[in-house]
């Protein structure tokens, strides 16, 4: 038992989600011929790569107790920024996608600006870039999608090295990994949860909260960014609308993996569990042949159920 | 969670496994009347030709598209039928099902990049030209316009725009004085859209709304804004809802379009082409200049 609870320990927090993540896996394996397959695994893996790297940011902003709700914005303005330096003024894609990756990053540093300094609350000051993201991304080519990327763009999303891994899922594991390792085993990664818990006392302790606050908005949208190109990539194009309403998905992932909206409790590895039952539900639901209005019934009912479970073991300690 | 899962395991029980062909059906947006039309007309035949139809919703989402599209892919689907969402994204769900030697049969929107092996939709330039000329000869061949466009950039807001650009550039009296773009085709965008473009130009006599959702938003607009003069309305697609309202009186003029004989088509092409048949790159479809006076029939059974 012990080292089972060991094995459960790497997800601290979350084993309930990862509990509910394997029923749900040993469910689908027995009523769908075509779920346990290595293929629908790497799928899942596919479909999961935009929604996982915004969540390791939106982690690191719900532990200090915050909400970004710009994210699906940024992603979109950091896609737009990208398509129009490489298509229209013609800089090399990499360059340009260096260059979406700065603009998302400087939406943070705004928005983080004014939660810090200004002393907006998170949920308006993150409300307001939603807005001033999505409207600066449409402008930049008057609402147009561009298309026309150099082969091997798609092809980071489509081509499996060894069969296995795509680029953008390699991404997505590399941004898990230090996202985690950062939080576990860094002196800065203890001072999230220090804020998340007490604000006025991680001051008084010494920390510097409204530096660390500021980076961690910069990095929540620096990430989105990231999503951003490779959502790019997956799609073989850019347009405006892009990333609409997934600021909500990412924070239903990350409540869904254990971490607490009053911030102090959780982490990535919760987060990782949270986003991979949304893919697998999102997956498994499209194998069963749910039909596409009770499938909203039921990720809406199993988020519901699965927070509401949460909340009552935590009562139950 | 447990009660999800057994939901969902009764609702699998009660689909049972059809046997013989799978055709995956991704559909844009089912909140659109339009879409949905063709989706029920598609499932209807799929069980009257006993194949099995796998629908999908990407809620106009093109990233959640692709993820259905390869989720369709993974359940050994024969055939796809593919209502592109949005303008990005069209080609890369068609290469995918290439890569497997899947036929794809494309309804209302193809890309450039990737068409599919079919393509079925409404002749819409020559129906929209038909619809603008229309409102403008009402509005007595002269007169300022407003144009609602759809989501700019996808394939019927391209046609519909040259198809109306056509009837306008006959009658020099017509002014176009404001054009705005919707993105979801709503009916609430195209009362927001309206109400502003009225804000600033008091004086139109004619809107062409490129969709019916488009032009009942704007006939609220009209009637709320509470302007002097007769205002003629145009919209497009015959959604079963908006033909109730033309007959009402509520807007003017539609272009009816063939849903429920796309859907059918849809399937019989996607069967036909299972078969190693072959099928024509392009098959465009009349739809019909609908007004209060030849409107019933088309409630009572839709085209």
């Amino acid at each position: 038992m012990a080292s089972v609870r060991k094995i459960l320990g790497w997800a601290s927090g979350s084993t309930g989600p990862l509990i509910g993540l394997l029923l749900l896996c040993l469910y689908l394996s027995f009523a769908t011929d075509s779920f346990l397959t290595v293929r629908n695994f790497l799928n899942i893996l596919d479909q999961t790569t935009v929604l996982g790297i915004m969540a390791v940011g939106m982690t690191y902003v719900i532990l200090i107790g915050g909400i970004d709700l710009s994210v699906g914005s940024v992603l979109a303005l950091s896609m737009m920024v990208m398509g129009f330096v490489a298509k229209q003024l013609g800089v090399p894609l990499g360059f340009a996608m260096a260059l979406g990756v700065a603009a998302g990053a400087l939406c943070g540093l705004v928005s983080g600006t004014l939660i810090t300094y200004f002393r907006v609350p998170a949920f308006i000051a993150t409300l307001a870039m939603m807005s001033i993201a999505r409207g600066l991304a449409s402008m930049i080519t008057d609402g147009q999608q561009i298309v026309g990327f150099p082969l091997w763009f798609n092809d980071l999303a489509i081509v499996r090295y060894g069969g296995v891994l795509t680029a953008t899922v390699a991404a997505m594991i590399v941004i898990f990994l230090l996202g985690w390792l950062f939080l576990r085993f860094r002196k800065e990664g203890r001072m999230v949860y220090a804020i998340g818990g007490n604000r006025e006392v991680a001051r008084l302790a010494g920390i510097n909260v409204r530096k660390a606050t500021l980076w961690i908005y910069v990095t929540s949208s620096a990430l989105a960014g990231v999503a951003g190109i490779v959502l790019a990539a997956r799609l073989d194009s850019v347009q405006p609308s892009s990333g609409f309403t997934y600021e909500l998905d990412t924070i239903a992932c990350v409540v869904l993996g254990g971490t607490s909206l009053t911030g102090g409790s959780g982490g990535i590895g919760g987060t990782i569990v949270g986003v991979l039952i949304i893919g697998v539900l999102r997956n498994g639901l499209n194998l069963l042949g749910v039909s596409p209005f009770l499938q909203q019934v039921v990720i809406g009912v199993v988020i519901a159920l699965a927070v509401a479970a949460d909340a009552f073991r935590d009562k139950a300690d | 969670m447990r009660r999800a899962l057994g939901l969902s395991l009764a609702l699998t029980l009660a689909a049972g496994t059809a046997h013989g062909q799978k055709i995956g059906l991704a559909v844009a947006n089912l909140q659109a009347n339009f879409f949905n039309q063709i989706k029920q007309a598609a499932e209807a035949q799929g069980e009257l030709r006993g194949v099995e139809i796998i629908t999908v919703d990407a809620k106009g989402d093109g990233a959640t598209q692709v993820s259905q599209v390869q989720d369709l892919l993974t359940q050994g689907i024969d055939a796809l039928i593919y209502i592109p969402a949005g303008a990005a994204a069209a080609t890369v769900p068609v290469k995918l099902a290439r890569r497997e030697g899947i036929p794809v049969v494309n309804i209302d929107r193809n890309a450039a990049g990737a068409p599919g092996d079919t393509f079925i939709a409404t002749d819409s330039v020559t129906s929209a030209y038909q619809v603008c000329r229309y409102i403008i000869e009402q509005a007595g061949g002269e007169g300022q316009m407003i144009i609602v466009h759809g989501q700019k950039g996808t394939t019927p807001e391209v046609d519909r725009s040259q198809g109306c650009g056509e009837a306008i550039s006959q009658f020099p009296g017509v002014e176009v004085v404001a054009e705005q773009w919707s993105n979801m085709w709503s009916q609430d965008e195209g009362f927001q859209i309206t109400q502003n473009l009225l804000q600033a130009h008091p004086e139109v006599d004619i809107i062409f709304a490129q969709a019916d959702a488009l032009a009942l938003g704007a006939a609220q607009a009209v009637e709320v804004a509470n302007l002097p003069q007769r205002i003629w309305i145009a919209g497009f697609d015959g959604d079963t809802a908006a033909l109730e309202a033309l007959r009402d009186g509520v807007f003017d003029v539609t272009a009816t379009q063939q849903t429920q004989k796309m859907g059918r088509m849809a399937v019989d092409d996607a069967i036909a082409l299972i078969n190693g048949e072959e099928r024509a790159a392009i098959q465009l479809q009349d739809a019909t200049l609908t007004t209060q006076d030849n409107v019933q029939p088309f409630i009572e059974n839709h085209p």
